[in-house]
């Protein structure tokens, strides 16, 4: 018998990191985007499945700020992981990313989370090296180039994301 | 022997005294006692024990060095109360969660009597702690009480009157039921859709059940989204009690949602509900609660096991009120009450609506009376040397007051302009003395009365004085000057010419020294004369130009005399015949005589007294005399 799960998972990172249409080409969605300008989330499910368990995303999609101290931080209330998109053709979205991170760290301990480094289609823009890359995962974190334009690493993303939490 | 036992358990038992070593002669005893009980028939004493013997110390160090340590540590524990209640601080929790049920039968009356002794101090304690809980909870219920009253008297009235609410009457008296309660049994009709069972702390489902014929989207997208929506109106509105939404209305739909410590139940209800429909939502919502509190409280996502759940829920979502099949009935009784209501109301409703014309006539005439009383009083306060200092309407009349400089502009003269009945107005006008420079104007000129050849006007903040004018008058002009209250416009005269000093002075002079002398009854010129008449046409020619153009205005007078031979009438004819013949030969030699008049002065004014020859022949002449305007 197939068990079925569902987690909650936020979406997070700086303004315009492509976060949005990394979730709309790949999630089931029923809310249309201007949610994300008045109730400052969107909600989408993404289903995953693991073996004999049907893992089901739900994932909630918080409104870009560059300003990270104006973060909602009530709507990561019980999420089981997040999912941290920065921008890889601006490193300063990086940085953002990681300070979502600290953040979330101090308010509610440490959460299974996957960096995505994205819209790596912009190949002649990239501005994040090797070494930085590197460095990233040195320190244990699931961290990817991805792009939401040829789908680089997003089913990965998910599908990892889901077998941390899933436990 | 047993005494031997028992002293040795005594030993034992004694509190160890370490600083004093190992005590040998209780050593010794004990080992005869081996001895003894190996070969009973041993008889050994111990002699020359010696009381200390550092060796055996040594020993002691070397089998149990270990333990003594330990030992001294626990006992640095045991005996220090703080490390003590740390340490068992430490351990309290764990053995408390894993104890079974007999800790808490122990505690339970321990517990029980603190707090009754707490309430009994000081029973504020208690209402402190459960003041946010309760109040919230009394304030909703009362609430939904009044809700429902104000529902079941809403719906009472719409039907009481109707034939079908006098069967609801006669089914009321039938059940024994209240007449409310039977009119909301048939009126409110509803049905609850779907029902979410959602996880207060993820926002995920636990369990969502549909009425048979609801359609909706993905219920895991939805329970997420409604319980984003609770996060953001507790963020946005701080100030709204932390209960979050309560009833969201989107035309013939109502979310209603119970919040729960755990959960929060959530219904989709359409058409129009009773309020006590939140009583049984909430009953359901405590049952699961009392059911599944610790499946509820460790929720992980997986829904699996809430299978029970739904029973509960599809409780919820088989409540509904499906509308009566009966026929609506028409009100005859209404129709006939409501006529005859309608017939008096609407005679009373005419005659008021006839008052409330008129009122409202009344209320736009005063509007429009008052705009045009706003406007004079602006008026006022824009003239000069006028200052308003209260203005009031109300009730049809007006009042001002305020104070006026007497050259202002009349108030009254302004509202008549204005349009303002005189007779509903009160004014009270305060005289004062305004400083506006064109009210100073004023003033210095009806005390100066300055003569023609002098222009007065305002010149930046002062009075400026230009032309000509007689030294007394400028005299009199500076006393005026000085007398002027200070800070105000000042009288700049400086620009005055004195007469007194100019050529006007001098021609006027040299004018009245000549005199045309006559013959005797002659009433032309002697002969001789006509040298003296030329020279005086030249300067009256001189004078008339000077004083045009110095603006001054001048006045000759031409006196004719005679002597005193000859009758009073004819004398007096003769030197005004003197004067009007000197008149024309002026002319003749192209003077203007606009300016100049003529005078008959008989033998009245005599040159000389005297009856002699001389002194006739000096009087018989025509004298002149200027007057230069300005001039006393």
């Amino acid at each position: 018998m197939t068990l079925t799960l569902q987690r909650k998972i936020c979406v997070l990172g700086g303004f315009s990191v492509g976060k949005t249409s990394l979730v709309r080409r790949y999630v089931e969605s029923i809310f249309s985007e201007t949610y994300l300008t008045t109730v400052g989330v969107k909600i989408d499910k993404k289903t995953v499945e693991l073996g004999d368990r049907i893992v089901h995303l739900i994932l909630w999609d918080v409104a870009g700020e560059d300003d990270i101290s104006s973060l909602r931080m009530s709507y990561l209330r019980g999420s089981a992981g997040y999912l941290l998109v920065a921008d890889g053709t601006r490193p300063s979205t990086l940085e953002v990313a990681l300070s979502i991170r600290q953040r979330v760290e101090a308010e509610f301990g440490a959460l299974p989370f996957s960096l995505l480094l994205n819209k790596h289609d912009l190949k002649e823009q990239w501005a994040i090296g090797d070494a930085e890359f590197e460095a990233l995962r040195q320190k244990g974190w699931w961290v990817r180039s991805s792009s939401a334009r040829t789908g680089e690493n997003v089913e990965d993303a998910f599908t990892d994301l889901a077998a941390r939490v899933a436990g | 022997m047993s005494t031997s036992a028992a002293t040795t358990l005594e030993w034992l038992l004694r509190p160890s005294s370490s600083e004093a070593g190992i005590d040998r002669e209780t050593l010794a005893g004990l080992l005869v006692e081996l001895a003894r009980s190996v070969e009973p028939e041993a008889v050994v004493e111990p002699i020359d024990v010696r009381p200390v013997d550092p060796r055996l110390e040594q020993l002691r160090t070397l089998l149990v060095g270990q333990e003594i340590e330990v030992l001294a540590r626990l006992r640095t524990v045991v005996e220090d109360p703080e490390q003590l209640a740390e340490a068992v601080g430490r351990v309290l929790p764990t053995a408390i969660a894993s104890s079974d049920a007999r800790l808490g039968q122990v505690l339970a009356p321990a517990l029980e009597k603190a707090t009754q002794r707490s309430i009994r101090n000081d029973p504020r304690t208690l209402i402190n702690i459960l003041h946010p809980l309760i109040v919230p909870a009394i304030r909703k219920s009362i609430g939904e009480a009044i809700d429902n009253t104000f529902q079941s008297l809403n719906e009472s009235l719409k039907h009481s009157l109707t034939w079908h609410g006098l069967k609801w009457r006669l089914e009321a008296w039938r059940t024994g039921k209240s007449f409310a309660e039977v009119v909301l049994k048939h009126t409110l009709v509803y049905q609850v859709e779907h029902v979410f069972l959602i996880h207060q702390r993820t926002g995920l489902l636990i369990a969502h059940v549909a009425a048979e014929d609801a359609a909706s989207q993905d219920p895991l997208l939805v329970s997420s989204m409604l319980s984003a929506i609770q996060d953001f109106v507790k963020d946005s509105f701080k100030g709204a009690d932390q209960q979050g939404v309560d009833t969201l209305r989107l035309g013939d739909f109502r979310l209603w949602c119970e919040a729960g410590p755990f959960a929060m139940l959530v219904a989709v209800i359409r058409g129009n509900p009773p309020e006590d429909l939140h009583e049984k939502l909430r009953d359901v919502l405590t049952r699961i609660h009392t059911d599944r509190r610790q499946a509820l409280e460790s929720f992980d996502g997986n829904s699996a096991d809430f299978a029970d759940v739904e029973a509960h829920l599809s409780e919820c979502a088989a409540l509904r009120q499906r509308s009566s099949r009966s026929r609506k009935g028409f009100p005859w009784l209404a129709a006939l009450l409501g006529l005859a209501l309608l017939a008096g109301a609407g005679v009373l409703g005419f005659k008021w609506w006839q008052q409330e014309q008129i009122r409202a006539a009344q209320a736009r005439v005063w509007a429009a009376e008052q705009l045009v009383w706003t406007e004079y009083v602006d008026k006022l306060r824009a003239q000069p040397g006028i200052v308003v200092t209260q203005s009031v309407a109300s009730n049809g009349m007006f009042e001002v007051a305020g104070l006026r400089d007497p050259l202002a502009a009349d108030p009254q003269r302004l509202l008549r302009d204005a349009g303002v009945d005189p007779k509903r107005v009160t004014s009270h006008w305060q005289p004062y003395i305004s400083l506006d420079p064109q009210f100073v104007l004023e003033r210095i000129r009806a005390t100066l009365d300055p003569p023609k050849a002098v222009t007065l006007a305002i010149g930046g903040d002062n009075i400026l004085a230009t032309g000509t004018a007689s030294h007394a008058w400028l005299q009199r002009a500076r006393s005026v000057a000085q007398t002027l209250p200070a800070g105000g416009p000042a009288l700049d005269l400086s620009a005055v010419q004195d007469l007194g000093e100019g050529p006007l002075i001098k021609l006027r002079d040299e004018i009245e020294a000549k005199e045309i002398h006559f013959e005797v009854n002659g009433s032309l010129p002697a002969a001789g004369q006509d040298a003296v008449l030329d020279q005086l046409a030249a300067e009256l020619k001189e004078l008339a130009a000077t004083s045009a153009a110095m603006r001054v205005g001048t006045r000759v007078t031409l006196t004719g005399h005679s002597d005193d031979t000859g009758p009073g009438t004819l004398n007096l004819s003769l030197s005004l015949a003197r004067a009007g013949a000197v008149l024309a030969l002026l002319k003749k030699r192209g003077v203007d005589t606009a300016p100049i008049s003529l005078h008959g002065a008989g033998p009245l004014d005599p040159l000389e007294a005297g009856v002699t020859d001389a002194a006739r022949l000096a009087n018989r002449r025509v004298s002149l005399s200027v007057t230069l305007d300005g001039q006393p």
